[in-house]
């Protein structure tokens, strides 16, 4: 009788200890939190500008002598300035100034270089790669996921957009000297040098 | 001594067999298996890498997978059992497409994707792709400029499995949802195609007739909402902005029918496949798993620095 009711038992028992450890409960909202910490683009754009970026464009080249040697030697200057994680004609370049506040209007300030360059500062569209592929420093091979390094761009321009551009924006006017750092972005097949908006990382009214 | 002779043989056809291996290297081919040939920019890319592929000494073959997955997986296959050496492949599905390439992969035959993109990161070789969401980021920013931060406007994805469809749709957004005054009444699918869009934007039209612009996934559905605007009577005065740089777009930017488009650029996508498929046969093996290529803004301000599929020398 025993032996039976342990023919019996012996396969029920198996089944519940596979059922068991077969099947486990997650909360919801941990499940979507942990596919969240997968990538967290706002904390690596965070880091990016503060360890990387801003320190990239303290060492980066003055305005007015990257323009002259873009007019004179393009392609050498491109080889030795440019950056960009796509292939083709779309290149980024690093730069510094300083300038007089000439004009300002809803999208751009427009700066008087030393050089008597004038120079667009981008102060609402604060968009695209220039500032994360610029500097040369983020490889493409560091990111799998495509949509990481979207974001990464997005989040940077986010920063920038909250805590660069209105404190700067409230407080700027016509005349004022104004120090900056930033990056633009320009084809080399086809140079433009009248039309280049620089995104800015950092500004600074001198007077 | 005659078995020292049988080795010394032996050795000698051998090493005449390694004198030969440049040859049969010569003789491999490249598949070329592409989403669909109904679409011009497709033709041109397929094409391109045949040209490429011949270029370099080897044959090719294109195959046309009709936007037919189940196509495709034949065309696999047939491709796998006929000998080819290399797949230069512009899938159908994100995702569907993935058991064709592990398919490929698990006969030692490397994957090189052009233009979309498949969802593994083991499978392909490498991927050559148009950064679709950086180039919807520049229309974007056309877009909110020549429509003043306000207005009705209508969007038209692509294939929904497609992932270039997402990657234009939040490059776009990712932009001008910042600008309030700017309202999407309608976001239909049209499947990159012109008859559909023509038809869906008729619709549309019907029951938004206020619309002020229309940012559509592709350059065909561009000019099928332009078409349908047409027949409308509001060709004048409605913004078509379009993606991929074809003929008939480049041409209606420079008449002022079309407002903007991304140019990609087919081309790199299928000469750099190709190169990567002739390096993949001498030996080389690290390649970057994605490789992004630029797409530019195309307005009737730079048109003159462009021709359909890429720019000019």
């Amino acid at each position: 009788m025993a032996k039976k009711a342990l023919k019996y038992l012996l396969p029920v028992v198996v089944v519940v200890l596979l059922a068991i450890n077969s099947v486990y409960f997650k909360k919801l909202n941990e499940v979507k939190a942990s596919a969240i910490k997968q990538f967290n683009a706002t904390a690596y754009a965070r880091n990016y500008i503060d360890q990387q970026l801003l320190s990239a464009a303290g060492k980066a080249p003055e305005t007015d002598q990257l323009l002259d040697q873009l007019k004179n030697k393009p392609d050498s200057t491109f080889k030795l300035y440019s950056h960009a994680l796509d292939i083709g004609n779309i290149r980024f370049f690093m730069t510094k100034g300083q300038g007089t506040v000439t004009s300002i209007d809803d999208n751009n300030i427009y700066l008087l270089t030393p050089n008597k360059q004038t120079i667009k500062i981008a102060t609402e569209y604060i968009f695209g790669n220039a500032l994360r592929d610029a500097p040369g420093i983020i490889s493409i091979n560091d990111f799998t996921n495509t949509m990481d390094l979207n974001n990464v761009s997005a989040e940077i321009n986010k920063i920038i957009r909250t805590d660069v551009t209105p404190p700067f924006k409230s407080k700027v006017k016509k005349g004022s000297n104004v120090i900056f750092a930033g990056a633009f972005e320009l084809n080399q097949q086809h140079i433009n040098l009248n039309n280049i908006e620089i995104i800015p990382v950092s500004l600074k009214i001198t007077n | 001594m005659m078995r020292y002779l049988k080795i010394l043989l032996l050795l000698v056809w051998a090493f005449a067999g390694c004198k030969n291996r440049p040859d049969t290297a010569k003789q491999k081919k490249m598949a070329i298996i592409v989403s669909t040939l109904n679409n011009p920019w497709f033709v041109y890319l397929a094409q391109t890498a045949a040209a490429q592929a011949k270029t370099l000494g080897y044959e090719s073959k294109i195959f046309d997978s009709q936007n037919n997955t189940a196509l495709e997986t034949d065309h696999f296959e047939n491709a796998i059992a006929s000998g080819y050496s290399a797949i230069l492949f512009n899938p159908t599905d994100a995702n569907g497409s993935v058991v064709n390439v592990l398919k490929a992969k698990k006969a030692n035959v490397p994957v090189f994707c052009m233009d979309r993109e498949v969802n593994t990161v083991d499978g392909a070789t490498s991927q050559i792709l148009s950064d679709s969401y950086s180039g919807s980021v520049s229309v974007g920013k056309f877009f909110v400029q020549t429509m003043h931060k306000k207005g009705n406007y209508v969007e038209l994805l692509g294939l929904v499995a497609d992932n270039n469809t997402w990657s234009r749709s939040k490059g776009f957004h990712s932009l001008v949802d910042y600008y309030p005054g700017l309202k999407m009444v309608a976001q239909q699918s049209a499947d990159f195609d012109r008859n559909k869009a023509m038809e869906v934007m008729e619709s549309i039209l019907q029951a938004h007739p206020n619309v002020d612009a229309v940012f559509c996934g592709n350059d065909a559905m561009a000019m099928g909402a332009y078409q349908a605007l047409v027949a409308a009577g509001k060709a004048n005065r409605v913004k078509v902005f379009g993606f991929d740089g074809a003929e008939d777009v480049v041409q209606a930017i420079k008449e002022n029918k079309i407002s903007a488009t991304g140019m990609q650029f087919p081309k790199v996508m299928a000469q750099t496949a190709a190169n990567y498929a002739d390096e993949y046969f001498k030996g080389k093996r690290d390649f970057p798993k994605k490789i992004p290529v630029a797409v530019e803004l195309v307005t009737t301000d730079n048109i003159n620095d462009y021709i359909a599929y890429g720019k000019k020398d």
